[in-house]
């Protein structure tokens, strides 16, 4: 099985070719704003390396985030495209689940945090088991305050994984039990093995259901200026 | 062989599909996000940007389907690169680039307002060619431009403030109309007499400029006195009479700047376009000079994607296309 893998969720955007679970050409480039112009070169150099052409490939996993909203927007576009054009599956992946399953860890719990913008972090837990990691329970939104806090009630040792040089120094200061990990943002390798992980189960959702993990509504400014209002004639809503 | 375009457009609140055969539109469809942001007042730039990412995919298969073409049977892909909202821009864009990269077809990225100006070609054929004077107008642009050529455009003159669509949208609010406000006037202007509330024309002291601002404080005025003194002429009326003092100004500077350039085509495009009134006086006008007058019918004076197909299909014609790296411009300017 030939799988183009995506990942925009974050400063860093990669992909990778993988044949099964093994990886065959990669690419990435760390720039916030540069995902739209990367991707499709990025592509372009990675399948003359494999020798591949777009027509070969089975699979396109794409990183639904939580992550840069914008970001998610180019690569999960850029994924339908690419898989609707060549008649590919369309598979999504979770950013926190593709740093935490490269978190090099024996026995410690596994917190996996990507920067969501505004003062805000998504975070989620994972418990190492052999060939892989359990998430505890879904992705959520929390403040630097908040994850200090989760940080300090773990009974346990931590392994702290994801962007922690964007959080504020005073997060974990004195938080003993944790140790900050690497990597610092999710990669296009990991989610090659997501991705493999889903085909296998055959638990891919419809393409239509393939949608960014934003965590929370848009950001909507109402304008009250223009907002209908009652008119003087009788009669009128 | 005229080119089969794929063409995407997503630079505001409609994501908009079709595939073109040169000038033929083979299908042309949309998903319209009106019903979104019409509770906010205005389009919310992440709203907007959302829907395009949920819509794009179906939408592509069903501008396919209705064309009756396969994917192999495409010669290049288009989508919109500007000027617009940057994150609505991208995912179009973005889906637009990978389509084509995946068939190893041609890109091309084409300008927003160039669509909008090369509309009437799907309808008007070879009867709209420059040199020729277009009327862009919609909530985002007012613009009066000399086509010297395709490809060669001089912006003779533009809104000063709010563009003729905005100005339709803010005169509906102060008249207890929705949004968007253009077909709101347009509907309530049934059967009103035009002359009955004289409203003010602001002429701008350069010759093609024009400026809206002013309107709706004047027609704001008026309705509150008129209603508090009890004698509100009927609604019709007063709709009427303000779409008039807009269409004056638009078919004024318009037909100004035919007169000034000596030109023999007028042609328009962008959402006010749709305006039956606006329509009508711009026919007599051209009437009057024996001049050609171009204008899409109201579907593809809207956003659309037919629009940004045919645009593509000149940029093709000489050779213009886009790599791989190129990114969107939301500040694109024509010209
Ligand atoms: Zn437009």
């Amino acid at each position: 099985m030939k799988v183009v893998a995506l990942s925009t969720s974050t400063p860093k955007s990669s992909v990778a070719l993988a044949e099964g679970r093994e990886v065959v050409a990669s690419a990435e480039r760390t720039d916030r704003r540069g995902h739209a112009s990367f991707l499709v070169p990025a592509l372009d150099f990675c399948f003359d390396q494999a020798g591949w052409v777009p027509a070969d490939v089975d699979a396109v996993v794409v990183d639904v985030g939580p992550g840069l909203y914008t970001g998610l927007r180019v690569g999960l576009a850029t994924a339908q495209g690419l898989a609707g054009a060549v008649g590919a599956q369309l598979i999504p992946a979770v950013s926190l689940d593709a740093l935490a399953l490269r978190a090099t860890t024996g026995h410690r719990h596994i917190v996996a945090v990507v920067d969501v913008r505004r003062g805000e972090l998504a975070v989620a837990g994972y418990r190492p088991v052999p060939g892989g990691v359990v998430r505890d329970g879904a992705p959520q939104l929390v403040t630097p305050d908040r994850l200090r806090a989760l940080l300090e009630s773990d009974p346990g040792e931590v392994l702290l994984v994801g962007d922690v040089p964007a959080l504020p120094e005073e997060t974990l200061r004195g938080l003993h039990r944790v140790k900050v990990g690497r990597p610092r943002y999710p990669g296009a390798e990991a989610l090659v093995e997501i991705g493999a992980r889903t085909a296998e189960k055959d638990d891919a959702p419809h393409p239509d259901e393939v949608r960014p993990l934003y965590l929370r509504d848009p950001d909507v400014t109402i304008n009250w200026a223009m907002l209908r209002q009652e008119g003087p004639w009788p009669g009128q809503r | 062989m005229k080119p089969v375009i794929l063409a995407f457009e997503t630079s505001c609140d409609e994501t908009a599909v079709a595939v073109v055969r040169g000038t033929e539109v083979l299908s042309n469809v949309l998903s319209s996000q009106v019903d979104l942001h019409s509770r906010f007042g205005g389009v919310v730039p992440e709203v907007a940007a959302r829907a395009h990412v949920e819509a794009i995919r179906s939408l592509t298969h069903r501008a396919m389907v209705e064309a009756g073409l396969h994917t192999d049977d495409l010669d290049a892909v288009a989508a919109t690169e500007g000027p617009g909202l940057v994150g609505a821009l991208l995912v179009g864009f973005s889906f637009a680039k990978a389509t084509a990269w995946a068939r190893q077809l041609p890109f091309v990225g084409v300008d927003h307002m160039e669509g909008h100006l090369m509309a009437p070609r799907i309808d008007h054929g070879e009867a709209f060619r420059p040199p020729a004077v277009s009327l862009l107008v919609s909530g985002g642009h007012s613009e009066i431009v000399l086509v010297h050529d395709w490809g060669e455009y001089e912006v003779l003159g533009r809104t000063i403030d709010d563009a003729a669509g905005e100005a339709f949208d803010k005169l509906a609010r102060v008249m207890g109309l929705g949004f968007p406000g253009g077909p709101a006037i347009d509907a309530a202007s049934e059967g009103g007499d035009p002359k009955a509330v004289s409203f003010p024309r602001a002429l701008s002291d350069r010759p093609y400029d024009f400026s809206f601002s002013g309107l709706k404080t004047a027609v704001a005025t008026f309705i509150e006195r008129a209603a508090r003194s009890g004698d509100l002429p009927p609604l019709a009326d007063v709709a009427a009479s303000l779409q008039e003092a807009i269409v004056d100004v638009l078919v004024d500077k318009t037909f100004r700047a035919v007169d000034d350039t000596g030109v023999r085509v007028v042609s328009g495009g962008g959402g006010v376009i749709a305006n039956r009134r606006l329509r009508r006086r711009l026919a007599e006008e051209a009437d009057k000079r024996g001049v050609t007058l171009c204008l899409p019918p109201p579907v593809l004076a809207t956003d659309n994607a037919a629009m940004i197909g045919v645009a593509a299909v000149h940029h093709l014609s000489l050779g213009h296309v886009s790599d791989w790296a190129t990114g969107v411009d939301p500040g694109l300017r024509l010209g």
